[in-house]
């Protein structure tokens, strides 16, 4: 199993202000990974400074083997040349495109006349195939997620992050969708980083899992372990000890 | 409309931009040389000895293409994620910066330049009515070039990645387009076309003028709105309807006899696209922004006034001692710097606390200080009531131009406004029952038999006692606005501002609010006008749309969002203390410094958006936060977390 992932040192924030310390992590093929934490842990930033959105300030960044440059100015750039490479990502506002339709939002991901993509990825997903022409800003909050993530699909990334996937979705289809990014990870090889609040869900799917706390990781492990331990889970969301 | 698809720009610049390239194409064709558009760089070059229509319009091409591809890599590239209003006050910098080049680098004494036909002449008769055959293959090229974009944007993948990435560039980014290169293509194709239409459009009619046709923006932009910012094809109808409407109006209303006497004739064909504007906000406007439409983006700061006595007490007290013991110059410019400060308030109010864009409030002054006029001349009202029921009829007008700008926001209000300022300018400004033509005179104010006239004879003119009134209505309205920016007005105003709907989740009428900023600020504006009026005489021409861009870049400037900013704005403005000092004279100011002023304008809006008062706040602010991290986070103590939680 290759390594798709690995962050070593990482250190980042915002204006000057550190929000993460000292990260390693590692998302292998074929892994699905959670990221975990409490409300301003730094879970989301952590995806960011992956996509380039928001500029690392230390340590280092490879991606599918190749290592990312931190000297790169410019979120623009940075941002394309980790897409590019093959990394899609789900972020927590899901950054559709409202004006467009549903189709045209999964076709602008793929590459250009990849149709078996963009099929594959609204398969996954049946509760859109009704809806596929109509305007993106007139679906659901759950239906604008799960198109969130077909579209991120679409391009067949070969390193996935979801941040915060279930949020608007039932329970139950948030546990589906989970079960689908499971099969997706066993079939295909992608390598999955999810940033998840619904814990005891997201730890039945996944093989690892990192808690962060106030931008550190404190317990790293196998997910297994971790669903054996809720008192470190409870301690760490509830900020006691 | 492009430009706006590809970097969410509504360019007020864009028919400057064209008007520059018609210039260049028509004295290229002329002489040979190529007038380029830089302060520093040489004034022209020698191209070709006599170029043909082809070599020149290939010049133009690359000339209009190169021109957007620099305006927006070094402007509105960095402008992406600023608030609108950053946006229009920089494309306001790039239209005052092309006027006042093209006045700088070419001769327009009239028929100076060949406005040759490009197209061939003659006409065809449709239904008794002769109509030019190049007309007809403008509107002809128009709809064909329209068809092409509408076919392109909707079909093709760059087209489709366009409209992504003009709504959402985070977006574009995760699934892997480049919105910087999207909008390159967009911007360079919008400025070609720009740039070739003027020069059709000058071959045309005939006319070329640095200020008239870069006005030409204002009926395109109310087409846009027509097409809302989305079909080419409407866009492209409403653009050849209000065309060929304003041609009629113009044609018509020169020999009907049923339009009263006193709207001005040539007036009636400039507001028709402001009615258009209205109509097509009514039909397609709504009172809150949708879902998707809320943009993340930094306002400017507004600071909670304070210390509001003891500043006023100095700085009156300073101004009072100024204009009691300097020359009538010195006079002349305080005077002047005040009542600038009042209009710029007057923006403060409505752009900088809620959040309206307005490019009025110089009309609004300018129709306050008519009507004062026409009521103490024509109706023989005397000071203290003229003043006061013309300033409440421009408060009444105020609100009627909020009342659409109500359900719109943004860029679009920004378009709403400069709509209504050319169609107060060329409906009531020159309109005889208020002005006419001429310049208008007034008479001296007087209250309880104390002259506060300005004017006096001499060393004398410029009279301290008019200053001083100026003084106290102006020391007034500003604690009162600090005042009102403090009570809970205020903070529903902020509200509005911030987030729309979130304020109408707390339960804040939004369209109220808004009418109500409206009103206050256009009572200001008046206030302003009306002391202007006492100041001298009126001309149309004093309110200009021009001075009305003038003045928002000024309070841009100064710091829009605080009353600081609109004092600052007054000390800046063209006449006032700043010019006074400097040297200059005042009245009017050279082109240079216009196109000085306007490259000011634009680094302005691209460095600061809050102006000079922010700039100064922030470098503090800054400064603090990051010293407070470090203390915080240096040792990761909890107890250093807890403090510079207090001290914040």
């Amino acid at each position: 199993m290759s390594t798709l992932l690995e962050l070593r040192g990482v250190e980042t924030g915002y204006h000057g202000v550190p929000v993460v310390h000292d990260l390693d992590l590692t998302v292998g093929e074929g892994e699905v990974v959670a990221l975990l934490g409490a409300n301003g842990a730094g879970k989301t930033t952590v995806l960011n400074t992956i996509a380039g959105l928001v500029p690392r300030t230390g340590g280092s960044l490879s991606v599918l083997g190749a290592p990312v440059s931190s000297r790169q100015r410019g979120a623009q750039r940075r941002t394309l040349d980790v897409v590019r490479r093959g990394v899609g990502y789900v972020p927590e506002d899901r950054a559709l495109f409202y004006d467009l339709t549903a189709i045209e939002n999964v076709r602008l991901a793929a590459a250009r006349r990849d149709r078996a993509a963009v099929a594959a990825a609204l398969d996954l997903f049946p509760a859109l195939a009704p809806l596929t022409g109509r305007a993106a800003g007139l679906l659901s909050g759950g239906e604008q997620q799960m198109l969130a993530v077909a579209r991120a699909l679409a391009a067949r990334p070969r390193l996935l992050m979801i941040d915060e996937m279930s949020l608007g979705l039932a329970p139950i289809i948030a546990e589906r969708l989970l079960a689908s990014i499971r099969k997706i990870a066993d079939d295909t090889g992608t390598g999955i980083l999810l940033v998840e609040q619904q814990v005891g869900a997201v730890l039945r799917v996944a093989d690892r899992a990192y808690l962060l706390r106030r931008g550190r990781v404190v317990v790293e492990g196998r997910a297994a372990d971790l669903r054996a331990r809720p008192d470190l889970l409870a301690s760490s969301y509830l900020g006691s000890g | 409309m492009l430009t706006h698809r590809a970097s969410g720009v509504i360019n007020f610049a864009h028919a400057a931009l064209g008007m520059y390239v018609a210039y260049a194409y028509y004295k290229l064709r002329q002489t040979g040389e190529l007038v380029l558009p830089i302060l520093g760089l040489p004034d022209r070059v020698k191209i070709v000895d006599a170029p043909t229509v082809f070599t020149a319009m290939s010049v133009a091409v690359a000339l209009s293409a190169v021109l957007g591809l620099l305006v927006y890599l070094l402007v509105f590239r960095w402008l992406r994620t600023a608030p609108a209003l950053a946006r229009v006050v920089a494309s306001l910098g790039l239209l005052l910066y092309f006027v006042a080049i093209v006045k700088l680098r070419f001769d327009r004494s009239a028929g100076q330049l060949p406005l040759g036909a490009i197209l061939p002449a003659g006409s065809v008769t449709v239904s008794g009515v002769a109509v030019p055959y190049n007309r007809l293959i403008l509107a002809a090229i128009a709809l064909a070039v329209a068809t092409v974009l509408a076919v392109v944007f909707k079909f093709t993948r760059f087209g489709m990645a366009t409209r992504a990435a003009a709504e959402n560039e985070k977006g574009a980014l995760i699934v892997g387009h480049s919105p910087d290169k999207l909008a390159v293509v967009n911007w360079t194709v919008a400025s070609v076309l720009a740039g070739v239409s003027v020069i059709f459009i000058a071959s045309v009619t005939k006319q070329l003028d640095p200020l008239s046709t870069s006005l030409l923006v204002v009926p395109a932009l109310a087409a846009v709105l027509v097409g809302g910012l989305r079909s080419f094809f409407v866009t492209s109808f409403a653009a050849l309807t209000i065309g060929m409407l304003q041609a009629g109006l113009l044609n018509y209303s020169t020999r009907s006899t049923w339009i009263p006497s006193w709207l001005p004739r040539s007036g009636l064909n400039h507001a028709l696209p402001f009615l258009v504007i209205v109509i097509a906000l009514t039909v397609r406007g709504a009172s809150l922004p949708g879902r998707h439409e809320i943009r993340e983006s930094r306002l400017p700061f507004s600071p909670r006034p304070r210390h509001v006595v003891p500043v006023t007490v100095v700085g009156v007290g300073l101004t009072a001692a100024g204009l009691l013991t300097l020359d009538s110059q010195w006079r002349l410019a305080i005077v002047v710097s005040l009542i600038a400060s009042l209009i710029a308030l007057s923006s403060v109010v409505l752009t900088g606390y809620v959040g309206q864009i307005s490019l009025a409030q110089y009309a609004f002054a300018g129709l306050a200080g008519f009507v004062t006029a026409k009521l103490t001349e024509a109706r023989g009202i005397p000071f203290p009531w003229a003043p006061l029921i013309a300033v409440a009829l421009t408060t009444l007008c105020g609100v009627l131009v909020g009342l659409p700008a109500a359900r719109v926001r943004g860029l679009v209000l920004a378009v709403v406004t400069v709509g209504a300022a050319v169609a107060i300018e060329n409906l009531a400004f020159k309109s005889e029952a208020l002005g006419g033509l001429g310049r208008v005179q007034i008479d001296r104010p007087e209250l309880f038999g104390l002259d506060l006239g300005f004017s006096a004879k001499g060393a004398d003119n410029f009279r301290a006692e008019f200053g001083i009134f100026v003084l106290i209505v102006v020391a007034c309205s500003f604690i009162a606005i600090a005042n009102l920016r403090r009570s809970p007005t205020g903070l529903r105003w902020l509200a509005v501002r911030a987030n729309e709907r979130a304020a109408a989740a707390c339960g804040i009428n939004v369209t109220s609010m808004k009418l109500e900023a409206f009103a206050v600020s256009s009572m200001l504006a008046g206030m302003g006008g009306v002391l202007l009026a006492y100041r001298g005489s009126l001309a149309p021409e004093s309110f200009a749309v021009f001075g009305a861009l003038a003045l928002l870049a000024v309070t841009y400037l100064g710091g829009i969002a605080s009353i600081t900013g609109a004092l600052l704005a007054g000390v800046l403005f063209s006449g006032g203390i700043l010019t006074h000092v400097s040297g200059g004279t005042t009245g009017g100011t050279s082109d240079t410094a216009f196109a000085v002023s306007g490259l000011a304008l634009v680094i302005a809006a691209v460095r600061t958006p809050d102006g000079v008062v922010g700039f100064f706040r922030r470098r503090g602010a800054g400064a603090g936060m990051r010293l407070r991290a470090r203390a915080a986070t240096g040792d990761g103590d909890s107890s250093a977390m807890a403090g510079s939680v207090e001290a914040r």
